[in-house]
């Protein structure tokens, strides 16, 4: 059963691109076509807006909560050609860097796993890949992957933090060796791994080619232990596939065809334990996709737009069978 | 490939109905947002006034039910309990503890039924009291069910007693009756019954009971030959009844609530040392005969079937999508992997039914802001995944007040979740840091083992001391211990703070060594050499000589090397013409304190008391 707890006006004055929940579920934020960015308290069932963030000069796609161990942190993407990240300082939020090395919209950022510092992944139309990483003081390093996808990249995604070996208690100071991995999807209708080489380089590790028309979304899914990795990718063909490697090289993926939709399919996201899978795209839906028992994918449920009664759901009541 | 077992449940977020719009998804920790949007991201478009809205929405809002939260509290304690059952208690023992917490689990639905119950009665909102009602409902069907189980699948009644239990079953549902009717139809009959089988002693073999049935059974169709009963039609039929004639049965069924109730009075009258084998066929046929094709079986007929024909994947399969929680098939398939009834039912990812059921219910109550704490030990008890979903979770779990931070951080430690601790304590050091807590910043960041954060705070701390004269958290940094070691900044903090306290108690020969090892060890960063020089000037200007001839020499050392390595970036940032005035000045008082010293130890060391 899913049901509506809260309902958050945004006030938003034109279409809404993105909405996300910060790590614990108290906070949210939304980006929207009237180039605004707005954070909102959502603790209780309740709205309270913290911030009205303007700055950017276009329609913001994306945006991002970074992990809450270095304070308030919230990235976000734009046709504008830019990403701003904006930073919580003494109660108040403001912009703290901006980056303008895009040619054209950049469409996706993506924290990279805390593990390895505060590290943006940034996807543009104009093919490339740029890589934010905060050194300290105010200061941003920039690495960029030229013509990762021809035409654009629309998707960026990390791979969960695995680190070769034991995490046995490492003494202070001394940083362990993470293969920090990241998957895109594109234009060119291909994903790409991307590993970063012992030189700092990131160089494309793996093609993965199923899709027949343009990827709009990857998700590499949060590991829970086990050594099989797993991504989901979703495109202009109607299709999303699971990709799995069952080897800890990493080297052979096989997709599996989750589903073939009427429409195209813009998003996919994977909950936090990584057992549902949630689609959202063709036909106005977002579908809810879970492994059974058997490892077949089954749709579990389907969240619709429509009109209709739903019920508000106040502590005690409980919704008919 | 998707295989749909059954349409998949379509939730309908209201919005403006437009055909051209998508919706915008993302997960929260334990919730999910939808909110209208449009894709195709097109450059220049007219303002478009879409949905501004966005729909917090939420599974298993159970987990939010005041009355439900004491079946989750009451049946958690009982599954711990049930997990430390000793292993070896093997044969009636075990068995009949394994019935015992079947029966505390039944007890606690029961009750939770009851007051939801008076909840429904008192409720001024008709529709919040139908809502109770229904949940009321909910909660018998489960009892129902639960109940059947224990029966077949705990207790596992042989032939004789079996119909027993199951009168009472029945009996333990079915509300309505009424006078000699109900007589017939089960509720006096059974003590009579049991007298006649002189249960529960069990004296008896299936066979002597059965022989002194089927001598009762002969002598009432006798009377029923003999016409007895013909002046009393009602008697007859009753007779009929007694004799297990189902269609006398079945013109009583206003009487009957439902098909199980017409099985087990079947059963009682036609066959009551049936096997449990045999329930099934009876069951079936009951089941077709009283729904005489009026209606097709409903979710709970399917359910109770699948336990006659003692399926029990199946029945925890229909249950799990009958129930909008997974409470109910989480703890009843623990119990029955417990009593070894499921075969290991391995998942693609090698966990099995029991696990997989647990992780769903536990995943549910870490939604929860008080209840994610049972969540914690249904997690422990999952072989497979437990740990690395609790990993998952926990860290998910606001930290809004210290006292529930700590008892996030103790929950890890006692798991030896290191990367859990040490995350959440980075966490509390930022936020600390980020509302000025630096005492409780550095405490966090030592606790996370977080040099680099340590280096951050300490300097706060220096900065601190530097515009205020005084250091706060003064118990904190006294008392730091070899935890001084975690950063070189840190060390000096904890080694200046020592210095002026070594000040303080006039130890002026052992205050004056340390503040010169803080700049020749490289400790003390280059910004803080002025004011650690500006600490030396009452030491120089003491009456006694304190510094050696030596020590003044590095004195001097560390002086030039401040001066001369200008012009170098300020540390200060824009320091005006008169800050320069003000450093020259510092300076020249320096070097001439500096120098003064220099005279009089020397002095003092060339006389013979000299030392």
């Amino acid at each position: 059963m899913v049901s509506v707890i809260n309902t958050v006006d945004t006030s938003h004055e034109d279409m809404i691109h993105d909405a996300q929940m910060d790590y614990y579920g108290t906070r949210l934020a939304t980006c929207s076509s009237d180039r605004s960015v707005k954070i909102f308290d959502v603790r209780n069932g309740g709205q309270i807006l913290i911030a009205d963030l303007r700055g950017h000069e276009g329609p913001v796609w994306q945006v991002a909560w970074a992990h809450p161990m270095y304070g308030n942190i919230l990235a976000s993407c734009s046709y504008d050609r830019k990403v701003i990240i904006w930073k919580e300082e003494n109660g108040t939020w403001e912009k703290t860097y901006e980056y303008t090395g895009h040619d054209s919209s950049v469409n996706s950022v993506c924290w990279a796993p805390h593990d390895y510092g505060l590290l943006l992944a940034c996807g543009s139309s104009d093919g490339a890949i740029s890589l934010l990483s905060y050194g300290g003081e105010g200061q941003w390093e920039v690495k960029k992957i030229n013509n990762a996808h021809t035409i654009g990249c629309n998707a960026v995604s990390w791979a969960p933090a695995v680190v070769p070996g034991s995490l046995v208690d490492q003494p202070s100071g001394q940083k362990p060796n993470y293969i920090k991995k990241f998957a895109s999807g594109g234009c060119d209708n291909l994903i790409k791994l991307w590993k970063e080489e012992e030189d700092g380089q990131w160089k494309e590790d793996q093609k993965l080619e199923a899709h027949s028309d343009w990827v709009r979304d990857v998700a590499w899914a949060p590991s829970i232990g086990l050594p099989t990795s797993t991504i989901a990718s979703c495109s202009q063909d109607g299709r999303v596939f699971i990709w799995t490697c069952d080897d800890a090289s990493g080297n052979t993926w096989s997709p599996r065809l989750l589903h073939k939709f009427n429409d195209v399919v813009w998003h996919v996201s994977w909950s936090i334990t990584a057992n549902i899978l949630a689609v959202s795209g063709g036909d106005n839906k977002v579908t809810l996709w879970k492994e059974s028992v058997d490892g077949q994918w089954m749709c579990i449920s389907d969240v619709n737009k429509g009109q209709g009664s739903v019920s508000a759901i106040t502590e005690g009541q409980q919704n008919e069978q | 490939m998707e295989e749909l077992d059954g349409e998949p449940t379509l939730t309908l977020i209201p919005g403006i109905n437009s055909k051209k719009r998508q919706m915008c998804f993302d997960w929260g920790p334990g919730e999910m947002l939808v909110c209208e949007t449009l894709f195709k991201k097109k450059e220049k478009e007219e303002k478009v006034l879409g949905c501004p809205f966005i729909y917090i929405v939420r599974k298993d809002i159970d987990v939010y039910s005041r009355i439900l939260r004491k079946l989750f509290n009451e049946s958690h304690s009982i599954f711990v309990g049930l997990q430390r059952i000793e292993e070896e208690s093997a044969g009636k023992s075990r068995k009949a503890q394994l019935v015992r917490v079947s029966k505390n689990y039944r007890s606690v639905i029961r009750a939770c039924m009851e007051e939801m119950h008076q909840v429904a009665i008192a409720a001024q909102d008709p529709v919040c009291g139908r809502q109770y009602s229904s949940q009321v409902s909910i909660l018998s069907a489960m009892e129902l069910i639960w109940n059947l189980c224990e029966i077949l699948f705990i207790e596992v009644a042989p032939a004789g007693p079996l119909l027993l239990h199951l009168l009472d079953w029945v009996r333990l549902h079915v509300c309505e009756m009424d006078g000699l009717s109900a007589d017939v139809l089960g509720s006096e009959n059974p003590n009579k019954h049991e007298n006649f089988w002189n249960l529960p002693g069990n004296t008896q073999t299936l066979t002597e009971l059965e022989l002194k049935w089927q001598h009762w059974h002969e002598e009432c169709e006798r009377h029923l030959q003999d016409g007895t009963f013909a002046s009393n039609p009602h008697l007859e039929s009753l007779c009929k009844v007694m004799l297990g004639d189902d269609n006398a049965l079945l013109e009583q069924k206003e009487l009957l609530s439902n098909w199980y109730h017409f099985l087990v009075t079947r059963l009682l009258y036609s066959h009551p040392t049936v096997k449990p084998i045999e329930l099934h066929f009876y069951a079936q046929s009951s089941l077709d005969l009283f729904l005489g094709g009026d209606s097709g079986p409903e979710p709970l007929d399917n359910i109770l079937m699948a336990a006659f024909e003692f399926d029990i994947h199946q029945v925890i399969k229909e249950c799990s999508i009958a129930l909008s929680n997974w409470w109910f098939v989480a703890h009843l398939t623990d119990l029955l992997d417990h009593c070894k009834l499921l075969h290991s039912h391995n998942l693609y990812f090698g966990s099995n039914m029991r696990e997989f059921l647990l992780l769903e219910y536990a995943s549910g109550l870490f939604a929860h802001h008080s209840l994610w704490q049972l969540g914690v030990d249904y997690f422990d008890h999952c072989p497979e995944l437990g740990r690395v979903y609790l990993e998952l979770h926990i860290e998910r779990i606001p930290l809004n007040t210290e006292q529930k931070a700590l008892k996030v951080l103790r929950i890890c430690e006692r798991r030896q979740m290191t990367e859990q601790v040490r995350s959440i304590c980075k966490i509390l050091a930022m936020k600390a840091v980020c509302n000025n807590r630096l005492g409780s910043a550095l405490s966090w960041s030592i606790r996370a083992k977080d040099a680099a954060f340590a280096t951050l705070v300490s300097d706060r701390f220096l900065k601190d001391y530097c515009e205020r004269g005084s250091f706060s958290d003064l118990d904190l940094i006294d008392n730091l211990g070899p935890a001084m070691m975690l950063s070189d900044r840190l060390t000096f903090l904890g080694k200046y703070r020592e210095f002026h306290r070594l000040y303080g108690e006039k130890r002026f020969l052992d205050a004056a060594s340390l503040l010169l090892s803080l700049m020749t060890s490289q400790i003390a960063p280059r910004s803080f050499w002025m004011t650690l020089l500006t600490d030396a000037l009452p030491l120089l200007e003491q009456k006694q000589v304190i510094f050696s001839a030596e020590q003044t020499y590095e004195l001097m050392q560390c002086l030039e090397d401040l001066t001369t390595g200008r012009p170098e970036p300020r540390d200060l940032e824009g320091q005006r013409p008169q800050d320069d005035d003000i450093e020259t000045t510092k300076v020249e008082m320096l070097r001439l304190a500096l120098a003064r010293n220099l005279a009089r130890a020397i002095v003092k060391e060339g006389t013979l008391e000299g030392s």
